[in-house]
């Protein structure tokens, strides 16, 4: 097996773990990058909508834009960049291992930075009852479907459970391309996301926004034909008939990576948390100012 | 002629048909190949163990809770002992977990002694009362209340549809056919034995088994008369995170005080924590779960385990329960002949041979059961010779997780594939979805009954879309 070495070990080069890198880097740390993906940029290669950069680079861009502008300063760092890279765990004794078509790697490092990102949060945190076709899927993974796949399953009629960024982001897509946005159900007397996402995707495109209300059952065998809607307050129930549903129900940071490190509530000191395995972040620009932070303090602690 | 028959499918007849491609279908068709027979098994599904067989609990029983003397008893107390034999000939990963049934009272207590008698007569191995004391020094998540447990150190839990695949494989490799998307619609009896159309296609044998799962009622009345019907009812099942935290580790099974079906937790062969089940009515097609189903075993939870972290749920889902019952004539009309009755099933006319309502502990009698219809099926078609090619060794399939360090670098240095990992929850590669295809997958579903992948923490949210990829 292979061995390496390096000052500073980063798992994921989304957002993150890019501008993490860089900083440390130009600090002066021998930096070892690795990503899961064929290339760079995390969730935003699929981010094809603006908004990006306004406060980082004072301009409006594309996720993939934003992205890009971190791969070219990568590629003209030092930053050693293993991409098709799977991280399969970090351990105690400061050795990461990982997985590529090349066979498996192990890492000794002096410091790391975990920029896993976020996993979203889907139906089973909550309580929906009926049956589990086909036809019910989380806004990423539709995101990913249309923006980087090219063959996603999506009917007409669409419901979406829960008003999240990701979610409104969507929801702007789907009706752009011609379907039908029967409701998008949010349980709390407000939607979620940031105020401009609510105004650009929903009031734009003139989805209508269900609050204080939740699906309670979901119906169909082979494919989803149906969600039966209830109004919080009154407690009346309505069946919506649909055949696509979306969850856009939130982000969780994924720690999983690391969880065993966790003692009496604290990670090690040579272990650092960075964009949204550490924090759901709304905009990328403040979480890119942070990793910064992040990739500085890293080297200096180390 | 050593396997020659198998070998060379000529046309539209084979000795036997075996409507139905779950678990004990599998097995069957495994379990006929070790003759010179000839086996096709037509499936209504796209893939094999789509039904019962899919959504069970996964618990190998012990056998101390069926009646002594009947065929359940002894079916299940012989194929618990051989159950670890079996999984290693087929590579099937499973889990010695041991069960221990829990009592929180005096009835309960009582329920205890009977089943400890019982399990004695049947001859169920190591079966003994714990005390309260020995009970929380077991399993410290029980509450506190718990007033001892009978215990069972055989039980294991299986990944029912890990079990099925793996008979499957083995029968295919063994010469076995499979035709998917056949439904069975019509059955003629022909002097050489029997004509099944299926999917508008024409399939003849000499013997036809049914093991059409909850649909056995129905392929049973495609023969004959009525003889044993089903009623479905339904289960709610939970399943924890990945990581959820503190768990139990022996199957645990609530006895209750007053009767009512109690709380099972099953610690599953690939780590996780399921709950299941609160059989009820079912409450519509395509097995629908249910809101109240789901809080009860929640309540249930909190009372029996409080320690148990019950509410980081990774997906609920509910599973169909086919319970028999005989029926009669009566005018114009079959009705049931009083009420759902116990044994296994296993009816047999003329070469046409019928389970209906196998249920619990079917899966635990797969093989069993599936021994004891070939053995008959030998009997009806007199001399058979035995097939020497026979193997019932099933080549694991590559499984990059479980593998040492050093074992993963080397199968990646041979494939590369091995090394890209594609399902980030469940440390699954691109070459064991590409194997999945290759053993059969023709879904989304097939690939994740196979490998695992999708079945994580992320549900299939990160992977999904590569996996596509994949499959296209």
């Amino acid at each position: 097996m292979k061995e390496l070495t390096c000052d500073i070990f980063i798992a994921g080069a989304g957002a993150a773990g890019m501008s993490a890198a860089l900083s440390a880097c130009a600090a002066g740390a021998d930096v070892l990058l690795a990503e899961q993906d064929a290339q760079p940029g995390g969730i935003l290669n699929r981010c094809i909508h603006h908004g990006f950069g306004l406060g980082y680079f004072g301009e409006d861009l594309t996720g993939r834009e934003y992205a890009a502008r971190f791969r070219a300063r990568l590629a003209g760092s030092a930053v050693r960049l293993r991409t098709g890279t799977t991280v399969l765990s970090i351990s105690e004794d400061r050795t990461a291992l990982l997985s590529s078509a090349d066979g498996l790697t192990l890492v000794r490092f002096r410091a790391c930075i975990l920029a896993a990102g976020s996993i979203e949060r889907n139906l089973s945190s909550v309580p929906v009852a009926g049956t589990r076709p086909a036809g019910v899927l989380t806004a990423g993974c539709l995101q990913g479907m249309l923006n980087c796949g090219g063959h996603a399953d999506i009917g007409e009629r669409i419901v979406i459970l829960g008003s999240g960024n990701v979610g409104q982001i969507m929801a702007r897509q789907l009706a752009q391309s011609g379907k039908t946005i029967l409701a998008m159900i949010e349980q709390n007397d407000h939607p979620g996301g940031l105020a401009r996402n609510h105004r650009e995707c929903i009031e734009a495109y003139h989805i209508p926004l269900r609050l204080h209300s939740t699906v309670t059952e979901i119906h169909g065998t082979e494919r989803i034909s149906a969600v039966t809607v209830k109004d919080l307050r009154s407690g009346e129930t309505e069946l919506m008939e649909c055949d696509t549903m979306i969850t856009a129900l939130g982000l969780l940071p994924d720690r999983s990576l690391v969880s065993h490190l966790r003692k009496d509530g604290s990670f090690p000191d040579w272990l650092r948390l960075c964009g949204n395995c550490d924090l759901i972040y709304d905009i990328v620009d403040s979480l890119t100012v942070r990793a910064e932070q992040t990739g500085a303090e890293a080297w200096e602690s180390a | 002629m050593s396997g020659s028959r198998a070998a060379g499918l000529s046309g539209r007849h084979t000795d036997v048909i075996i409507i139905g491609a779950g678990v004990l279908g599998c097995f069957l068709a495994r379990s006929l190949r070790r003759y010179d027979l000839s086996v096709r098994v037509l499936e209504m599904a796209d893939d094999v163990c789509t039904g019962i067989s899919r959504g069970g609990s996964g618990i190998i029983y012990a056998g101390y809770d069926m009646k002594p003397g009947t065929r359940k008893a002894r079916m299940t107390t012989e194929a618990c002992i051989a159950f670890p034999e079996l999984c290693r000939t087929l590579s099937v990963r499973y889990r010695n977990t041991g069960s221990l049934v829990v009592s929180f009272g005096e009835n309960a207590d009582r329920s205890l002694t009977d089943k400890l008698e019982r399990g004695k007569k049947n001859g169920v191995p190591g079966l003994r009362l714990l005390s309260r004391r020995e009970t929380l020094a077991m399993e410290p998540l029980l509450s506190p209340a718990v007033s001892g447990a009978l215990y069972a150190p055989g039980t294991c839990t299986v990944d029912p549809w890990e079990l099925g695949i793996a008979a499957y494989e083995n029968a295919l490799a063994n010469g076995a056919e499979f035709v998917f998307k056949r439904n069975a619609e019509h059955v003629q009896r022909t002097s050489e034995g029997f004509t099944v159309t299926a999917s508008g296609q024409e399939y003849g044998c000499r013997i036809l088994v049914n093991c059409a799962g909850t649909a056995a009622g129905n392929v049973h009345e495609l023969v004959s008369d009525p003889s044993v019907r089903i009623q479905t009812a339904a289960a709610d099942y939970i399943v924890l995170e990945d990581d959820a935290g503190p768990a139990v580790s022996h199957v645990i099974f609530h006895e209750t005080e007053d009767g009512s079906k109690g709380l099972t937790l099953i610690p599953t062969a690939h780590g996780n924590m399921m709950i299941g089940q609160t059989e009820r009515e079912m409450n519509g097609p395509g097995n629908p779960t249910d809101s109240g189903g789901i809080a009860r075993l929640q309540e249930l939870c909190r009372e029996v385990v409080p320690g148990l972290p019950a509410d980081q749920i990774l997906r609920t889902f509910a599973v169909s329960r086919p319970n028999p019952y005989t029926v009669m004539r009566s005018g114009d009309t079959w009705v049931p002949a009083g009420k759902s009755h116990f044994d296994f099933s296993i009816l047999e006319e003329d070469g046409f041979f019928s389970l209906i309502g196998i249920k619990t502990p079917g899966l635990t009698c797969s093989n069993a059961l599936a021994e004891d219809l070939t053995g008959r099926i030998l009997a009806a078609l007199g001399e058979v010779a035995e097939n020497p090619d026979f193997d019932p060794v099933r080549k694991p399939p590559v499984t990059v997780h479980v593998l040492s360090a050093e074992e993963r670098n080397a199968l990646i240095r041979k494939d590369p594939a091995y090394g890209r990992i594609v399902c980030m929850c469940r440390d699954i590669s691109e070459g064991e979805i590409r194997d999945a295809v290759r053993r059969g997958a023709r879904s989304l579903s097939g690939i994740k009954y196979r490998t695992g992948a999708m079945m994580g923490n992320c549900q299939g949210s990160r992977c999904m879309q590569r996996i596509m990829d994949l499959l296209l």
